[in-house]
């Protein structure tokens, strides 16, 4: 009896070490693509917030769990766009450009939150994604329950996993990216369009992002707050470095601060008698740690950071 | 002809961020004139009120001093928020060790305590940058969370107050508590801590050896190496500096303000901080003027919301913005020299 | 004009912030023709081919291509009709094989899923029939520079350019590669391409070229056959007097005083070796010059006597003492003067005006740092005097030195480190990429400090400067030193080629070696 609790247990903590990887890893592979071209976007947090907070706005008014997605994808582009603008036309600190997004994305959500709900008590609710078991495989014990019966944005994450590893590694457009990204100038006189590409890869952040937000508001929680991301765009940006910027290597990392993430809640809800910080510090150390276990095992593109100016003496 | 295109950008910056808190005044259904009114009102229309402001702008400045020593050196220092926090924690701690002191040893230890504390918290991601090229940048964010976790467990712990059951820290000794500069108004000694440290920081950056070195190092590391300068150990001293006025600043917010230390008391006073740094373009006498500036935006955002009904986050998307078009201020140049080229073709 | 040229630009002009670097500036280029755009650096030369190339927009002028008038917004527009350029610094992609490189943007069969193995077949091809050993799959960041530049020129041809525009090609190479990549100009001529040469070298343009464009300051100077001009008229045309020959005035060595001394000098990178061991001793008033292809060690030789990077084994000798593990700091207290290959990332902070550059080298000493406080007035008057030693041409002492010419900035430089008359200097490519006026400055001042008895290590490219200013030729390559070699004018050139390909000295020519 104690064995099958155990299992229980066990498959309880993979299955939610699983939904807290996936907002990461989407980030992380949105910020893959940006990164590669050349694009580093602290603000990847506001990114996922603007998805969260649309996601959950627009489910909440239409009650349709799709419109709501689509509404956080492009909230989250409508971020990246803004973020893009600045640091590919403008040229401008791409670093500070994140964090002048983080504080206003910030202001903006937590305004418009107000406005539509005002300053009620109990906070509204939207509808979450249903689970939908994938018939026999979900019955396979522990890995079955734990990779089978999640929701849609677990399945479409996985698919997402492998498709952007195909796109990287496997198609003339993923060396366009990398060349991109490494040696613009090279990649220019080649005949590639660098302002293109950059644009193309920041939407894609944008769309990564936004889907991650929306996965926390409409797969995860259910309701919205001031602020809900509470740095997971932070800890993405450390999942992209510790994986490597390579997608499958962005969820194995995701699963590190994911599984941090699902020890805290059970730790929390365990009942020791100590303050709940301890517990809720938890997922922030450990990405302290893994930034420094991870520290000269990847590479950045050597153009990362950097704008690209094309008549430059 | 460049100084007029300069002017007009700013005009154009103005125009788009008053137009931009129009449309979220209307949004909100608040009557335009009104909320400006307030605004002012709130800022400009009585001594408490303006004294409300100084008191906002002293860990704005302070903080604010310490994130533009980090800019300079190429220090990029987003955890001055979890800086502050060590700082409050630091002289709560030493008021909890050494009750008795008199002010004039006590406040002055407050302080050292305050920048030693929030200068350790800023060195840590320092010196992993320095040593190990790992991002400051996440690091002093993830430092942040952590700091304000651990302030909750001390204020649920060892430093808890046990006569009250909220989480906080039982009141100071006075000897440790900042004279009040202007009663009844709550402006207190930080302020012209703030103001001596604006100095202080003007001294080093630009008329001493060591802060001529850290200015080297935040433009070209590499000129700086071959030139001698030890770069990893400046980018580490940086971030002590760095960290240790945000540090002070946390203590003036304990000590000048609530008495004890309790959770939130900074309402994000380290992330506004690096808006200063960036507003005054880590100059000290600009950061010092971008403190004023802010504060003064956040106080009378406070006000519109309690006599217009408009959320006071309004302030976090002015500020936003504002950072946001000045880092675009240059291609609004651009804009209006490509018409002027159209006009002449 | 005439009717069958296939490349004509006429009247181009190109304004950088207000300042021209091309004025009213023409070209014409026939098929099979190899053409020489003759000038010294910052006539205008790379600004018009990066017109033609679609990299600036013209601000005047027009281009006529085959007959019709184009107008290139893009590197991509110019590909697509069949013009291609080799930059002199490559535009190759390390991290990527060669064949991705070579078909980096273009639109293979099967895009985006081109099969890779039939385009290495092709590019296998090409790279055999132009007699190049590089397979397709190899990653660029191991092949040699020379390497580099043939990816760069198979990468044109893979292309079908028809014109190829090719800067500075021999900058990299040594004699030898240079003998081969004309071979393969005049095989590319006989196909009936058209090629642009951009160069400062003479002789180049004699061996090659059919005719020359002659550039300076931004403008036409002439257009004349090669066949019916000479070394003295190019000259005249490229500089407006015939070069100065510089004379190095024999026997300012002092046989038995060393001033810097490299003592099996090693040094690693990642665990490899990437210099040395090495022996070398530099006498009071010598020059001695490290001649060798870019990327043979130069940089860690460098680095490592300054202290920068750390030697594996070995020492390092000032003045008779071991400053091995001294610092950075220290050595050149010890009297280390060092002229960065890099100007504007190694030597000074750009965005700072003169004097906090000139306090870069001072803030160790008294007379300008008192006890921590910088005493800018003494700051001032060095920087003042400097300027006027070395006329040095500013807007302002408080003007940030972005704002100086590049001759004007290594002048600085110059200035800076050779105040106080340091008895060991480290002079990095102190030429490149300076017009011949500061060039001949620049030789003159490191021979008035050898004259006066500094050790100099001289770190050049320019086999030319090495033969003009060194006393002894030390050859270096991958990270060893082959041979060192009395410059006393009866150095082979095809000898010194060879030793910089790798080829090891023939036991016949050890007479040569001087140890």
């Amino acid at each position: 009896m104690i064995e099958t609790g155990l299992i229980a247990a066990l498959t309880a903590f993979l299955s939610a070490t699983l939904r807290m990887a996936m907002p990461l890893t989407l980030a992380g592979l949105g910020e893959t693509f940006s990164e590669k071209s050349g694009i580093l976007n602290i603000g990847l947090e506001a990114i996922m917030l603007s998805g969260a907070f649309f996601s959950f706005i627009i489910a909440f008014l239409t009650q349709s769990v799709l419109l709501g997605v689509c509404a956080g994808i492009a909230g989250g582009i409508a971020v990246s766009s803004i973020h893009a603008y600045l640091s590919i036309y403008c040229k401008v600190n791409q670093t500070i450009a994140g964090l002048a997004l983080n504080f206003l994305i910030i202001g903006l959500t937590s305004f418009l939150f107000l406005i539509v709900f005002g300053k009620s008590t109990t906070l509204p609710e939207c509808p979450v994604t249903p689970k939908i078991p994938i018939p026999i495989l979900s019955r396979i014990p522990v890995v079955g329950t734990v990779l089978f019966n999640q929701d849609l944005f677990v399945y479409f994450t996985f698919i997402a996993i492998f498709l952007a590893w195909f796109f990287i590694h496997r198609t003339e457009w993923g060396v366009s990216l990398h060349a991109v990204g490494e040696n613009p100038k090279a990649a220019d006189s080649a005949g590639l369009n660098v302002f293109r590409i950059r644009y193309f890869s920041t939407i894609a952040n944008g769309f990564f992002g936004g889907l991650a937000g929306s996965y926390l508001t409409l797969g995860l929680l259910g309701f919205f707050m001031e602020n809900i991301t509470s740095g997971k765009g932070y800890i993405a940006l450390v999942v992209v470095i510790l994986g490597r910027r390579n997608p499958p290597g962005i969820l194995l990392a995701a699963l590190v601060v994911g599984a941090a993430e699902a020890l805290q809640f059970r730790m929390q809800t365990a009942g020791i008698p100590v303050p709940s910080q301890l517990f809720t510090m938890f997922p922030y150390v450990i990405t302290v740690l893994v930034l420094f276990l991870a520290m000269g095992k990847s590479r950045e593109p050597s153009a990362l950071g950097i704008p690209y100016i094309r008549s430059k003496r | 002809m460049e100084r007029l295109k300069t002017a007009l950008s700013y005009i154009l910056i103005v125009v788009i961020i008053l137009s931009l808190a129009v449309v979220l005044i209307l949004s909100v259904g608040s009557d335009v004139p009104k909320s400006f009114m307030s605004f002012f009102r709130g800022i400009f229309g009585s001594l408490y009120g303006f004294s409300e402001v100084l008191v906002r702008a002293t860990p704005l400045i302070l903080a604010g001093l310490g994130v533009s020593i980090g800019f300079r050196t190429g220090f990029i220092n987003i955890g001055a928020e979890g800086q502050i926090y060590w700082g409050a924690i630091a002289v709560t701690t030493t008021a909890y060790l050494f009750p008795g002191l008199p002010a004039l040893i006590a406040i002055p230890l407050g302080i050292v305590a305050g920048f030693v504390a929030g200068g350790i918290w800023a060195l840590i991601p320092g010196y992993l940058k320095a040593r190990f090229g790992i991002s400051e940048v996440i690091n002093t964010i993830m430092f942040n969370y952590i700091a304000i976790n651990i302030l909750g467990i001390l204020v649920r712990t060892v430093l808890k107050d046990p006569e009250y059951p909220l989480p906080m820290s039982s009141k100071l000794p006075n000897g440790f508590i900042f004279p009040l500069l202007m009663y009844p108004t709550r402006l207190h000694l930080g302020f012209l801590i703030a103001l001596i440290a604006m100095v202080l920081v003007y001294v080093l950056m630009w008329k001493s050896s060591p802060g001529y070195k850290l200015r080297v190092v935040g433009l070209n590391q590499r000129a700086s190496l071959c030139s001698g300068i030890p770069v990893k150990k400046y980018i580490v001293f940086s971030s002590l500096l760095s960290g240790g006025f945000a540090g002070i600043a946390g203590v003036g917010e304990i000590a000048g303000i609530h008495y004890k230390l309790l959770e939130g008391f900074s309402p994000g006073f380290g992330y506004v901080a690096i808006i200063v740094a960036l507003l005054g373009k880590n100059n000290p006498f600009g950061v010092a003027a971008a403190g004023l500036g802010i504060a003064a935006l956040q106080v009378g955002s406070l006000s519109m919301q309690r006599q217009a009904g408009v959320p006071a986050s309004i302030s976090w998307i002015i500020m936003g913005s504002i950072v946001l078009l000045i880092l675009a201020r240059s291609t609004l140049l651009t804009f209006f020299a490509e018409k002027e080229k159209e006009k002449k073709v | 004009m005439s009717t069958n040229s296939i490349l004509l630009m006429k009247d181009i002009d190109k304004y950088f912030f207000g300042k021209a670097a091309n004025d009213k500036v023409s070209l014409e280029v026939k098929p099979g023709e190899i053409h020489a755009l003759l000038g010294e650096n910052g006539a205008g030369k790379t600004t018009l081919m990066n017109i033609l190339y679609g990299i600036y927009q013209r601000d005047g002028g027009r281009i006529t291509w085959k007959g019709e008038e184009i107008h290139f917004d893009s590197p991509r527009e110019a590909i697509d009709n069949r013009i291609g350029m080799v930059h002199q610094h490559f535009m190759l992609v390390p991290t990527l094989t060669v064949s991705q490189n070579i078909t980096l943007g273009l639109k293979s069969e099967g895009h985006p899923f081109p099969n890779r193995r039939s385009i290495d077949e092709k590019i296998r091809e090409l790279l055999s029939a132009y007699d190049v050993h590089i397979s397709p799959t190899d990653k660029v960041s191991s092949l040699s520079v020379g390497g580099e530049q043939w990816v760069e020129i198979i990468k044109l041809l893979y292309r079908n350019a028809e014109l190829l525009i090719l800067d500075e090609p021999t900058a990299v190479l040594t004699p030898q590669e240079t003998k081969r990549l004309f071979k393969v100009l005049e095989k590319l001529r006989q196909e009936g391409h058209s090629v642009i040469i951009i160069t400062h070298r003479i002789p180049e343009v004699l061996e090659i070229t059919d005719r020359v464009t002659i550039l300076r300051d931004g403008r036409n100077v002439a257009t004349v056959h090669t066949s019916e001009t000479g070394s003295v008229e190019l000259s005249h045309y490229m500089i407006g007097r015939e070069l100065k020959t510089i004379s190095r005035t024999p026997n300012t060595v002092c046989p038995h005083e060393e001033g810097l001394g490299l003592d099996e000098l090693a040094v690693e990178e990642n665990g490899r070796n990437v210099l040395g061991p090495l022996s070398l001793s530099v006498r009071k008033g010598e020059m001695i010059g490290i001649a060798g292809v870019d990327g043979n060690g130069q940089k860690y030789l460098a680095e490592a006597v300054l202290g920068v990077r750390d030697c594996s084994a070995g020492k390092v000798r000032l003045l008779g003492g071991d400053a091995s593990s001294a610092s950075i700091q220290q050595r050149k207290d010890m009297g280390l003067g060092y002229i960065a290959e890099d100007r504007q990332n190694d030597a000074l902070i750009m965005d700072m005006d003169m004097r906090e550059n000139v306090l870069l080298r001072m803030y160790s000493k008294r007379e300008y740092v008192k006890s921590g406080f910088i005493k800018y007035a003494n700051v001032d008057e060095t920087a003042k005097e400097m300027i006027d030693t070395y006329n040095i041409k500013t807007a302002g002492i408080g003007k940030p030195v972005r704002y100086l010419s590049g001759g004007n900035q290594q002048k600085l430089i110059l200035a800076r480190e050779l105040a106080g008359s340091p008895p060991v200097i480290i002079a990095f490519h102190p030429t490149r990429g300076l017009d011949i006026g500061a060039t001949e400055f620049v030789r003159q001042k490191l021979l008035e400090r050898r004259a006066s008895g500094s050790s100099i290590l001289l770190i050049s490219a320019d086999l030319d400067e090495i033969f003009a200013l060194s006393d002894r030729i030390a050859v270096l390559f991958h990270g060893k030193i082959m041979a060192v070699l009395e410059n006393d004018g009866n150095v082979d050139v095809n000898y010194l080629g060879r030793l910089m390909a790798g080829e090891a000295a023939e036991s016949g020519s050890d007479s040569r070696r001087v140890e």
